[in-house]
């Protein structure tokens, strides 16, 4: 047995451990993150499912712990993901200006992640909640960027704010703050709004639309290791809020008969699809491949969205499973861009080219992580989407599936282009016999989710079996699973079979290439150039506005929601100003004035 | 299993055979409606073999590697594709989804190896093969996703015996508008005129094969033969009632691929961004109003 409260302390210990240690030399803080993250994850998921989690308590004042098969999935998904990108900690940990604090954060917001997902008790939740936002709040701006930590911040105040209302209003229903009792207890007009506040809040986490502008600046401007981290893991609290929302919340709504859909279901669903298409339109004209990967993020947040908001049992199975898949998959690619960006010292398309060269295992990781992302087999990224599809078709929603498909296969558009712009292409000159390959320990984490990658497509099975336990404790019937195979509500699947058949393909294709005649190398400028003289790399190298046809289509209307919250913030700044004016004059006692008549305006009543 | 994936081989490699026969029969056609002579029907194998037989230049592992995925994920995706009611590898494993997406592996692999070989003109064209595909698949999709609401399969075998059942026309009567969505993406999907712009010879030199000779351009066109293969067999399996015999499925899979080189005959070629506007104008909407009258006001020929 294994008591989820020494483990949270141990955590919680170990950050200030790193802390200490980071003061020392910079180096072993980074190492503390690796033991520590590694040590709860490998803890969380043996004991987890090994149903040995103790939940006793014993030394922590107010919190209480629960262990359900919802709260374990995020738990041990998103720890994986701390473990996995650890190993990057000490590659980087020079460049930055507070290393130990980096390291005692890294490992703190990690604590937070088993406070959320282990308790019963909303104030607990919320506590650890804000715990998470505070402390990744404080790494982001050490990638250089306040800016980005002020916008991840802004959003996450929205959505904090909008569930510590939904807390209340539960509490005031329920008596307590047990999380079944408060979920179970709303209902009436009460359940609408507390509905639509969860909604708000897992949308500000997700970055969904309308509330994403968040995520490209946040990601992008984050150190390098700690955007997969966002990305891949903490984005994802939103997906844990909106399966509160979605399906343990049941708010009497107008339910359409010809969809079999309630309406404020089909609300989010029209809302997570936006976020499908723009995610999709704003991430195929990025030149920041982090930037792109986090518009990618927003449209896969759209599709987990979509899944839950179907409410059928194989939508909410392909919702859990798209967590999973995207995950590991953008996870594994900010990692490789992450590797790039160390090596070369920059993440913007147009400035590299032919990183193939010097770097092929970053390459290759890359590969199999967009093939996941672009929901092609034999990548987890198509089992995912393809039961997303089945719940979407299942429905006959077909607005729906027109974006479901758009962003489908916008994603092959948005992620072929890194692939191009910078992997491939012409080897630029500035990089030329100073490129190396990204070191060993930066080379493990990528290729173990690079296999994670191929294990989620080739025998998902194992992961949906324990999705199906998710979503029987959810309340929902579980998906028919075989041996190999997956029955969707109108086909079969064996994931293992088309592996088999690809594998079968690739060989016979390679026996045919290697019968015929050995090809002469030549280098990379030694190509048709219709009779042009073309003599340095870069006029030999499309990168720059690489989708410009199809960009040049909607680019005037890319800027309409920043704009929007550029004037909201505007008549923030200007009411501020009003607030100055009157009340924080250079003069104090006009302060003091107000301040007075305020506690009394408060008081009037209870105490005078 | 093993002899399944046998059998699927086996189908891959009808696949080309036939392809190449009707591509090079079409070739003939072409020309005698130029006042040509044209070239023999059994042209476009003596081309592949020719080139297979050379040597050729390879700029890296990538330009290698790409052109061996490319062939190996369409090989694969073929094995899936039912020719006849009896004639197919995986009866209930057919389903369209895998034909969509396995598919893309195939064109992943053309596409980076192209981007791999250093040109700029193969990332533009392989930049306008993707921005072609975002423009023709998702209205081709939607009438995908009615034909299956309606039916409640997804196998393409299941659907092929769906429309010859009594009392059901084949989809193509039975959804005309959808149909003729699907007979344009069909169109943009084989790069006939007017959507080949991602191949453009006189423009961008070919696009994405402009650097290529030797074997791996013959592995390359040997890949895009099983892929018009998949394409078109798709289509006849979807729209015109699969096959009960391998007679009926040679009479449909001439009768489409020639229609659609008929009509590519008299169109001039498309800039990409026309092609983008053009399937999001007229298409996507026949196609979702198709859905909404299929799906919800049930009307069905």
């Amino acid at each position: 047995m294994a008591s989820i409260e020494l483990l949270l302390i141990i955590a919680l210990a170990s950050g200030f451990l790193a802390y200490l240690l980071g003061r020392v030399n910079r180096v072993y803080g980074a190492i503390v993150t690796i033991v520590s993250s590694m040590f709860v994850f490998s803890s969380l998921a043996y004991f987890g499912f090994t149903d040995s989690l103790d939940t006793t308590v014993s030394i922590l004042p107010y919190v209480t712990f629960q262990v359900t098969y919802l709260g374990m999935f995020f738990a041990v998904m998103i720890t994986f993901i701390y473990a996995m990108v650890s190993f990057f900690n000490p590659m980087f940990i020079k460049d930055y200006k507070y290393p130990g604090a980096y390291s005692m954060l890294y490992i703190l917001s990690m604590a937070g992640v088993i406070g959320v997902f282990f308790t019963d008790n909303f104030m607990v939740m919320f506590f650890f909640f804000e715990f998470i936002v505070w402390t990744s709040m404080f790494l982001i701006p050490l990638g250089h960027s306040r800016k980005a930590a002020v916008s991840y911040y802004a959003f996450s105040a929205v959505g904090s704010f909008a569930l510590l209302f939904a807390i209340f209003m539960m509490r005031e229903a329920a008596g307590s703050f047990g999380i079944n009792a408060g979920l179970a207890a709303i209902s009436g007009t009460n359940a609408i709004v507390v509905f639509i506040l969860l909604i708000v809040s897992a949308f500000a986490k997700l970055g969904a639309f309308p509330l994403h502008t968040w995520l490209p600046i946040a990601h992008g401007n984050a150190p390098h290791p700690f955007s997969p981290v966002l990305s891949g893991a903490l984005v994802k609290l939103g997906a844990f809020v909106a399966v509160m929302a979605l399906i343990k919340i049941t708010p009497n709504s107008y339910v359409i008969v010809a969809l079999d859909l309630p309406l404020a279901q089909y609300l989010v669903a029209i809302f997570a699809g936006l976020s499908i298409v723009f995610g999709t339109l704003m991430a195929i004209r990025q030149d920041d491949a982090k930037k792109l990967l986090a518009y990618s993020s927003m449209s896969h947040g759209g599709y987990i969205l979509l899944a839950f908001s179907l409410g059928s049992s194989i939508g909410l199975s392909g919702g859990f499973y798209h967590i999973v898949t995207h995950a590991l998959a953008t996870g594994a690619a900010f990692l490789a861009i992450a590797a790039v960006g160390r090596q070369t010292g920059t993440t913007k398309m147009s400035e590299l080219g032919g990183v193939i060269q010097k770097m092929p295992v970053t390459y290759v990781v890359y590969l199999i992580a967009i093939i996941s992302m672009a929901g092609i087999p034999p990548m987890g990224g198509f089992i995912s989407k393809w039961l997303i599809f089945q719940a979407v078709i299942d429905k006959g929603l077909i607005l729906l599936a027109a974006a479901v498909f758009f962003g489908s296969i916008g994603s092959f558009l948005y992620v072929f282009r890194p692939l191009a712009a910078l992997f491939l292409g012409q080897e630029k000159p500035q990089f030329k016999g100073i490129l190396k390959e990204a070191p060993v320990i930066m080379l493990i984490p990528m290729i173990v989710l690079s296999g994670m990658n191929l294990v989620t497509g080739i025998f998902p099975n194992i992961f949906l079996q324990f999705i199906n336990k998710v979503i029987v404790e959810l309340g929902m019937a579980p998906v028919v699973l075989g041996t190999y195979t997956i029955q969707g509500t109108n086909g079969i699947l064996d994931p293992l079979q088309i592996t088999i058949a690809f594998g079968i393909g690739v060989v016979i294709a390679f026996i045919i290439f290697i019968l015929l005649k050995k090809s002469k190398q030549v280098g990379l400028m030694d190509t048709y150039t219709a009779g042009n003289f073309i003599y340095s790399e870069e006029l030999m190298h499309y990168s720059v506005d690489f989708y410009a046809p199809i960009e040049r289509l909607y680019e005037k209307h890319t800027t309409h929601v920043q704009d929007m919250y550029k004037s909201l913030e505007n008549k923030v700044k200007e009411f501020g100003n009003v607030v100055k004016y009157f009340f924080f004059t250079n003069k104090p006692e006009i302060t003091v004035f107000w301040i007075l008549i305020i506690i009394g305006a408060l008081l009037w009543g209870d105490l005078l | 299993m093993m002899l399944s994936m046998l059998y699927g081989v086996g189908i891959a490699f009808f696949g080309f055979v036939l392809h190449t026969s009707v591509a090079g029969i079409n070739r003939k056609i072409s020309g005698r409606l130029q006042k040509r002579y044209g070239p023999k029907w059994y042209q476009e194998f003596l081309d592949i073999f020719k080139l297979l037989s050379k040597r050729a230049t390879s700029h890296g592992w990538i330009f290698d590697f790409g052109v061996i995925m490319a062939l190996g994920g369409i090989i694969a995706t073929a094995m899936f594709i039912p020719v006849t009611n009896n004639f197919l590898a995986f009866p209930d494993f057919d389903n369209f989804f895998i034909f969509a997406y396995l598919i893309a592996v195939g064109m992943l692999g053309m596409a980076m190896s192209a981007s791999g070989s250093g040109n700029p003109l193969a990332s533009i064209g392989v930049m306008r093969a993707l921005t072609t595909m975002l423009a023709y698949d998702i209205p081709y999709m939607v009438v995908i996703v009615t034909i299956i609401k309606l039916t409640g399969t997804s196998s393409i075998s299941g659907l092929a015996l769906y429309q010859q059942a009594a009392g059901n026309n084949w989809f193509i009567v039975a959804l005309p508008l959808g149909a003729i969505v699907a007979v344009l993406a069909l169109m943009a999907g084989l790069g006939k005129k007017p959507f080949e712009t991602y191949i453009a010879p006189a423009e961008i030199a070919s696009g994405p094969l402009v650097e290529y000779g030797g074997k791996q351009l013959g592995m390359l066109f040997i890949m895009m033969e099983i892929t018009h293969f998949i394409e078109v067999s798709l289509f006849v399996n979807l729209f015109l009632g699969g096959a009960e015999n391998i007679f009926i499925f040679l009479v449909k899979y001439f009768a489409v691929y020639t229609a659609l080189s008929l009509i590519s005959n008299v169109y001039a070629r498309f800039k990409i961004d026309q092609v983008v506007l053009f399937f999001y104008k007229w298409p996507l909407l026949i196609a979702i109003v198709q859905g909404f009258i299929a799906i919800y006001l049930g009307w069905v020929i």
